[in-house]
């Protein structure tokens, strides 16, 4: 097996999660790797990404497993076939599967345009409630876990997988609160076990 | 020549559905660079649509072969279209992202005609001046069009300078040569390309009515002859194609393996504009599609035609194609007929369903309309079928069809019936699934029927309720809605007096007119009468010795042939395959088939 981190930029991003699948799927036949396939009624490949990234969101921290017994240079083969912006920053042969959509727990961000504040007022809260895409009412202040603001940019790191804050969403609350909207947002470091 | 600010998008992208089809990367797409020449082709409908047409992808390559920049823009949809227009942001092009007006040309693609007000959609979008009139004298790129509607231009003639007729691999890049060796659209140029095979300038040829609407005569060039590939293994095709970002209606690879019909269906334009049927060779294709899904990565192959059944060396050509593809990589073949079944049915789990297009209800209208198939062949290909593990069937039928009765239409009920009891005849798993389509017979130029009237209102819903009334239990109907019908057909073969007509339709609202969901008929309804054109004198029955507005396009065809298979489909008679023996359309001194070859 290949765990692989790799790019959602240049455009990449507003590329859904599912025709990403596919995306990866095709790239790596061009690249003449052979995947494995589940056995079953309905077989596909053994392709296993990470959780899905919000429509529009960069990032230079997704992962992916993929069971196959390729041996080459991963990054060379993967990124002479891959779409633009999506391209490999990191692999290494794993044993087993890391299962990234669990074992990421969090994940860290940064964006820019949004009106400066102070990080505090934002941690010092014990309990921060609004309503999410699918209309329910949500305390996200758990699900904060750093701010931090450095030359004009802004970093956070937010919960991801199971306690999942979209950073989309939390800029959307930024920008309600403070003003500015982001120009971007991009996902720059992912925490967990099984991250390199 | 900057590129437009994507970053100014951001939101707008977000806002919008599916905003990777405006976003460009695909892998495989050209890089485009700008060059001596600039052409952009450009699709009235959507990515999702438009990234699945070949034809527009071979004209992109007839220009890239020659050194030539090409570049893609298709229809956005109406979210992202009203968006850049609040931002000011002009419609641009998907690799240089660049504003359409920067090009030399922009390529419209012409493949029904429910698209004509998406095309003036995009030209408005861009920033373009609608009509040649409001052009004249300004910097514009060159507006051209083709495709299997560009036969009858007329409709729209006011917004374009150039039309391309019949087979478009060499003659836009050869106007494109000539553009810059005389610097520009000057005068000479258009006498120059004027005078080509395939070019239609409608600038130099004008229709003069007379009382009561026909048209007397065409002044200026009075006859303009369709280009024509004769060799499609030396003709230029794509290696690699753009792999869309996201999911397109056909995803996958494509291959031509002919071009044109052996048949002759007396409805079918296709049967009649892509005339002589031209093959590929069984090396040219599996070449061709061992490098396509090499450099996609996709893990189908669509062997498309009018009819692949009909390719002689079928099962050859297959043996090939599975001995050269990598082993996952599933052939498929739409447009087969049922008598070319045989019973060779895939072995595919997945696949339930099948697609039947007998078109008449009974063998004396399959007959008039020269569909040479019987209804024992196609329970035949049914049996084959339920007997493979098919349980789902779909029929596609035309209503208003010339001579048609009531008969006819008891005839599809039964066709039903039979299937059924075909069906319930052995033991089956599942239960069966029958839907019946119908859709309305629209009269196409260059056709036997290109003089048919076409059925009104009153007719069509007589003939949807006895299907509703007659079709056994458990059928699904769906039908077509009967005023897009109308409107294709006007436009179909209309004249140029409907460009007008269309432009105000545009004004009042109307685009993506071939989607159900955005059909906005009043629309249509109030730009007729704002025109004052009665859109019915155009689905009228035209007289046999009136000349009609395509009369000066040259389809190769012998419109005296047309003719005599109309008196044929009268008397019921089969024409059938030109397989079975030269029919004398016209065609024969550039026609395999009526050389021999099989």
């Amino acid at each position: 097996m290949i765990a692989f981190r790799y790019t959602k930029t240049d455009g990449a991003e507003y590329i859904s999660h599912l025709d990403l699948l596919r995306h990866i799927d095709r790239t790596l036949r061009r690249a003449g790797i052979e995947v494995n396939y589940s056995q079953g009624f309905n077989k596909h490949p053994r392709i296993f990404m990470g959780n899905p990234l919000a429509l529009g969101v960069r990032s230079v921290s997704e992962y992916c497993t993929i069971d196959c017994g390729f041996s080459g240079d991963f990054k060379e083969a993967f990124d002479g076939h891959s779409p633009d912006g999506v391209k490999c920053l990191a692999w290494k042969a794993v044993q087993n599967n890391p299962n990234f959509a669990q074992s990421i727990k969090a994940c860290r961000y940064e964006t820019e345009g949004l009106n400066s504040f102070d990080p505090e007022e934002i941690l010092y809260q014990k309990e921060i409630t609004l309503t999410d895409m699918r209309g329910r009412t949500l305390d996200i202040r758990p699900r904060i876990c750093g701010i931090e603001r450095t030359e004009g940019r802004l970093a956070f790191t937010l919960c991801c997988g199971e306690n999942n804050l979209r950073p989309d969403l939390f800029c959307n609350f930024l920008s309600e609160k403070f003003g500015g909207a982001p120009t971007y947002i991009m996902k720059t470091a992912s925490f967990g076990d099984s991250v390199f | 020549m900057k590129p437009v600010d994507t970053s100014r998008l951001r939101e707008l992208l977000l806002k919008c559905e599916k905003p990777s089809r405006y976003t460009g990367g695909e892998y495989g797409a050209p890089r485009a660079e700008w060059g001596a020449f600039n052409f952009c082709a450009c699709f009235p409908d959507l990515y999702e649509v438009g990234m699945s047409n070949i034809g527009i992808k071979i004209v992109a390559q007839s220009f890239l072969k020659r050194g030539m920049c090409a570049d893609f823009c298709f229809a956005p949809a109406k979210d992202f279209g009203s968006g850049l227009k609040e931002l000011g942001v002009p419609l641009y092009s998907l690799s240089l992202k660049a504003p359409l007006s920067d090009f030399d040309m922009l390529g419209f693609s012409l493949q029904y005609e429910l698209c004509y007000t998406n095309m003036l959609y995009m030209l408005d979008l861009a920033g373009i001046p609608l009509t040649r009139e409001e052009r004249r004298g300004g910097r514009y790129p060159l507006i051209v069009a083709g495709g299997p509607c560009a036969v009858n231009p007329e409709p729209l003639a006011d917004f374009v300078d150039i039309f391309f007729i019949g087979d478009g691999e060499s003659a836009d890049a050869d106007v494109a040569e000539a553009y810059v060796r005389h610097g520009g659209a000057t005068e000479a140029f258009y006498r120059e390309i004027g005078a080509m095979d395939g070019v239609y300038v409608p600038a130099l040829t004008t229709p003069v009515y007379g009382d009561g609407g026909k048209i007397e005569w065409f002044e200026g060039i009075a006859r303009v002859k369709k280009a024509l590939i004769e060799d499609l293994d030396g003709a230029i095709y794509p290696d690699k194609f753009a792999v869309p970002n996201c999911e397109s209606v056909h995803d996958r690879a494509v291959i031509e393996v002919m071009r044109g019909c052996y048949r002759g269906c007396r409805f079918c334009q296709a049967g009649f504009i892509y005339r002589p049927v031209r093959k590929r060779g069984i090396d040219t294709l599996t070449a061709q599609a061992c490098a396509l899904i090499k450099n996609t990565g996709y893990d189908e192959v669509s062997l498309n035609s009018l009819s692949t059944g009909d390719y002689g060396r079928l099962a050859e050509l297959l043996k090939s194609l599975k001995g050269s593809l990598p082993p996952e990589v599933t052939l498929a073949l739409p447009s087969l007929r049922a008598d070319s079944f045989e019973g060779q049915f895939a072995q595919d789990s997945r696949k339930t369903s099948l697609t039947f297009a007998p078109e008449a209800g009974t063998q004396r209208l399959r007959d008039v309309i020269n569909k040479d198939i019987t209804e024992e062949e196609i329970l035949k290909a049914a049996k084959s079928a339920f007997n493979a593990g098919y349980s789902a069937v779909k029929l596609y039928f035309m209503l208003g069809l010339p001579t048609e009765t009531d008969d006819d239409l008891a005839g599809i009920c039964e066709i039903c019936e039979k299937i059924k009891l075909l069906y319930s005849s052995e033991k089956r798993q599942k239960s069966l699934r029958i839907s019946v389509s119908v859709a309305t017979f629209v009269p196409k130029p260059f056709t036997p029927f290109q003089w048919e009237c076409q059925a009104d209102e009153e007719q069509v819903k007589h003939k949807q309720d006895f299907l509703i009334k007659h079709l056994p239990r458990g059928v699904k109907l769906s039908w077509s809605a009967y005023y897009p019908s109308l409107l294709e057909a006007v436009l179909a073969r209309g004249d140029r007096r409907l460009g007008k007509v269309i432009r105000r339709a545009y004004e009042n609202g109307c685009t993506f007119d071939g989607w159900d969901n955005f059909f906005y008929e009043d629309g249509w309804r109030n730009a007729f009468d704002e025109c004052g054109i009665c859109a019915e004198q155009y689905v009228r029955e035209r007289g046999e010795d009136e000349l009609l507005p395509w009369d000066f396009i040259d389809i190769c065809v012998d419109k005296k042939f047309l003719l005599a298979e109309r008196k044929r489909a009268y008397g019921g008679k089969v024409t059938g395959s030109c397989l079975t023996g030269c029919k004398g359309c016209g065609m024969q001194g550039v026609c395999p088939a009526a050389r021999g070859e099989r």
